[in-house]
């Protein structure tokens, strides 16, 4: 503007002198190709784009102007109609699982903040994750500190509401929690590419493996020691195998120690210790193959994916030990396959070692059909055949719906 | 202390001098603008593909490789790639492409943004995008608004280049203008006619072209056609003689086709963006421009 007006001012000076030499008309002419001049100077400083932000574009002012954090919540809704009853934890036929409600946003320039609340009538509210994440450190290095989904193994880390199937797979409920396993504790990520190709190393150490079990009471502290703490790794592999398709293979670790029962009457521990400390360790591997054909993208895709994971457990001698006494291994593959731009065919096989029957194999076969009416709401039915050995089986028809509130999430991948 | 800074020191002043600016952009589009105004200074990648719905791009950790070590990383923004980009921000743990930081370039920002919703908004009215239409890069005063903002951040970042950068922004600027000049007569043929549009992303261009896009074959954003939704389209098309059916070619033309059978209009596969089409070598913004005004010329002929 200052320019502009500088200008102007040189213009007319100019003008004004050049008058008093010039004949009236050549003035007018001269003083009319300066305006036009001026004019176009004008024009072309209001197309520089340094000076049109501020009226033309979105940025008037902050679209956040009171620094509101992103809240969100997601409702996962369950139907079981089995035909010999219910196969769920509390027996309803229709329930609530849970209700999600996350918090999230950058806390300062420093790291960013999740939380996410879980609301159910088993668990009533429950801190499902909490976590303070890095944003800034140097040598692609990221920090997490506080609770979240435990990146043991590859559909550990996706939420149960946003899986393609009902619930988790068995070995992920049968080795890690019904609802998944979390970790409260310190994350450490590292982004490796020597091979050119993406890597990343995970390192966590945790409070404990999973939950505390309720009804088990030790005379120490699982975690009187540094070493009775969870510690896990993960490393991840991925490499695109073309624009369409990819795969992922990694394997996980995690050892802890963690409560196992005891014969109260046989061990001779002090009243009310009903539990000692033992060693548990997981390995697990995973291979995930996606192929999308980015012009068809939104209505042809295919996820395979396979998972495999052996729990040993450490075979204590003292007396009344009856924790496990062997090692479990577990296995899934799945599959998912797009068939119209809201519809999805996916079909899982399980077979686990189960702990609970003393390793005993359990296998399980299920289909499902997937249909999302919009981004923000999947309705899903699913079929399920379980076969304990030496029990009968089980079918199980099982109903979901689950919808999101709130900003658009990035989509899983 | 005072050893080890100078050993920092002498670290830093015996590394390389700085190489080509690393530019990643969300689209091919604004991967070419920054490639004409950058030339040789920079090294433009990009995540979606021209022939890919840039919404529906997925957050691929081969993407997080690139963006790690980027200085500038470029986006349509209006939350076009909200469904894909917070992942791949955060996942690249690069502080310079983080909001706030030198490289984090929102380029709606210097955008006239169109279809911004006033009033309240919900996900009723569809995948609604809150801060206005986000498809503005097809309307090439907003090429030239892209192109000058690259040129302040390319200078801002690298202002010994300042005046390389300068240069080859007036140079795109000028290509632009004369290929505007050049379909002019094109354009006079297209002003007022009456189209139908697959999903909104072609409001820019019809707002540059003075075409009349009279519906949408999406009933809401986002929402595929319904039968009902169509029979209402076709009614309207045949009462305002809409001619021409234009669409992205990523989505499915079995229903624009069927909405063709009925009127008569001619079903126009267009490339939304630069490299939208396989085998037909658009592979600048200009080109791209150009070829979609000829095809609708062509087609509304």
């Amino acid at each position: 503007m200052y320019k502009t007006v500088l200008g102007a001012v040189l213009i007319v000076g100019i003008t004004s002198s050049l008058t008093a030499q010039q004949t009236r008309a050549d003035s007018i002419a001269k003083a009319r190709a300066d305006s036009i001049a001026l004019v176009r100077e004008l024009e072309r400083m209001s197309r520089d784009t340094s000076r049109a932000q501020a009226p033309t574009g979105t940025q008037q002012g902050p679209t956040n102007p009171r620094l509101l954090p992103d809240f969100s919540a997601v409702g996962d809704f369950v139907g079981d109609l089995s035909p010999n009853g219910s196969t769920q934890e509390n027996l309803c036929r229709f329930c609530v699982r849970e209700v999600e409600l996350a918090v999230q946003a950058a806390v300062d320039p420093f790291f960013r903040g999740d939380v996410f609340l879980g609301i159910s009538d088993l668990e009533k509210i429950s801190i499902e994750q909490a976590f303070l994440t890095t944003t800034s450190l140097p040598y692609g290095l990221e920090v997490r500190l506080g609770r979240q989904l435990l990146p043991m193994g590859k559909i550990n880390v996706t939420h149960r509401h946003d899986l393609h199937t009902v619930e988790y797979p068995w070995i992920v409920q049968k080795f890690l929690g019904a609802d998944g396993m979390k970790g409260t504790g310190v994350y450490v990520s590292k982004i490796l590419a020597p091979f050119g190709f993406y890597q990343e190393l995970i390192v966590t150490a945790n409070d404990r493996i999973g939950e505390a079990p309720e009804d088990l009471v030790t005379e120490e502290a699982h975690n009187k020691e540094l070493g009775g703490l969870a510690y896990h790794a993960r490393f991840r592999n991925y490499l695109d195998i073309s624009e369409s398709s990819n795969f992922e293979l990694s394997a996980s670790a995690l050892t802890g120690k963690t409560e196992q029962p005891v014969d109260v009457t046989t061990a001779g521990l002090p009243a009310g210790i009903t539990a000692v400390n033992a060693r548990q360790s997981l390995i697990g591997g995973d291979l995930t193959f996606r192929w999308r054909p980015l012009e068809q993208g939104l209505y042809k895709s295919l996820i395979l994916q396979a998972e495999f994971m052996r729990q040993f457990n450490e075979r204590l001698t003292s007396p009344g030990f009856l924790g496990p006494g062997r090692d479990f291994n577990g296995a899934y593959t799945f599959a998912r396959w797009q068939l119209t731009q809201r519809l999805y065919l996916g079909g899982r096989y399980d077979w686990v070692q189960d702990p609970e029957l003393n390793g005993e194999t359990f296998t399980a076969g299920s289909g499902y059909l997937e249909w999302f009416p919009s981004e923000f709401s999947k309705l899903m039915v699913g079929y399920e055949r379980t076969m304990p050995t030496g029990l009968d089986a089980v079918n199980r028809v099982l109903l979901q719906a689950s919808f999101a509130l709130g900003p658009h999430k990035p989509h899983p991948f | 202390m005072s050893y080890l800074k100078l050993a920092f020191a002498a670290l830093a002043l015996a590394g390389p001098a700085r190489a080509q600016l690393k530019v990643v952009t969300s689209t091919t589009d604004l991967a070419d603008i920054a490639n004409q105004v950058g030339g040789a200074k920079v090294r433009v990648s990009h995540v979606s593909e021209g022939y890919q719905d840039p919404h529906f791009a997925e957050a691929k950790p081969s993407f997080i490789l690139k963006m790690r070590d980027a200085d500038v990383f470029a986006f349509v923004g209006l939350d076009l790639e909200i469904g894909w980009m917070p992942l791949l921000v955060q996942g690249a743990r690069n502080p310079k492409i983080q909001m706030g930081g030198s490289g984090y370039l929102d380029v709606s920002q210097v955008i006239s943004v169109l279809d911004r919703p006033s009033g309240n908004v919900d996900r009723s009215q569809g995948d609604v995008h809150p801060l206005g239409n986000p498809h503005y890069w097809l309307d090439p005063e907003n090429g030239r608004r892209i192109g000058r903002l690259f040129k302040k951040r390319f200078s801002d970042l690298d202002p010994k280049n300042e005046d390389y950068y300068e240069t080859n922004e007036k140079a795109f600027e000028a290509k632009l203008n004369n290929a505007e000049r050049d379909w002019q007569s094109e354009l006079r043929s297209l002003k007022g006619q009456p189209v139908v549009a697959y999903h909104t992303s072609w409001k820019y261009l019809a707002e540059y072209t003075g075409l009349n896009i009279v519906g949408f074959m999406e009933p809401k954003p986002g929402v595929p056609p319904s039968p009902s939704h169509l029979a209402g389209l076709i009614l309207q098309m045949k009462r305002t003689s809409a001619k021409a059916i234009i669409m992205e070619p990523f989505y499915n033309r079995k229903d624009a086709d069927f909405v063709s059978s009925k009127t008569g209009a001619k079903v126009v596969i267009m490339p939304p963006s630069v490299g939208g089409l396989r085998g037909k070598n658009i592979d600048h913004y200009i080109d791209l421009m150009k070829y979609d005004i000829d095809l609708l010329s062509n087609s509304l002929k």
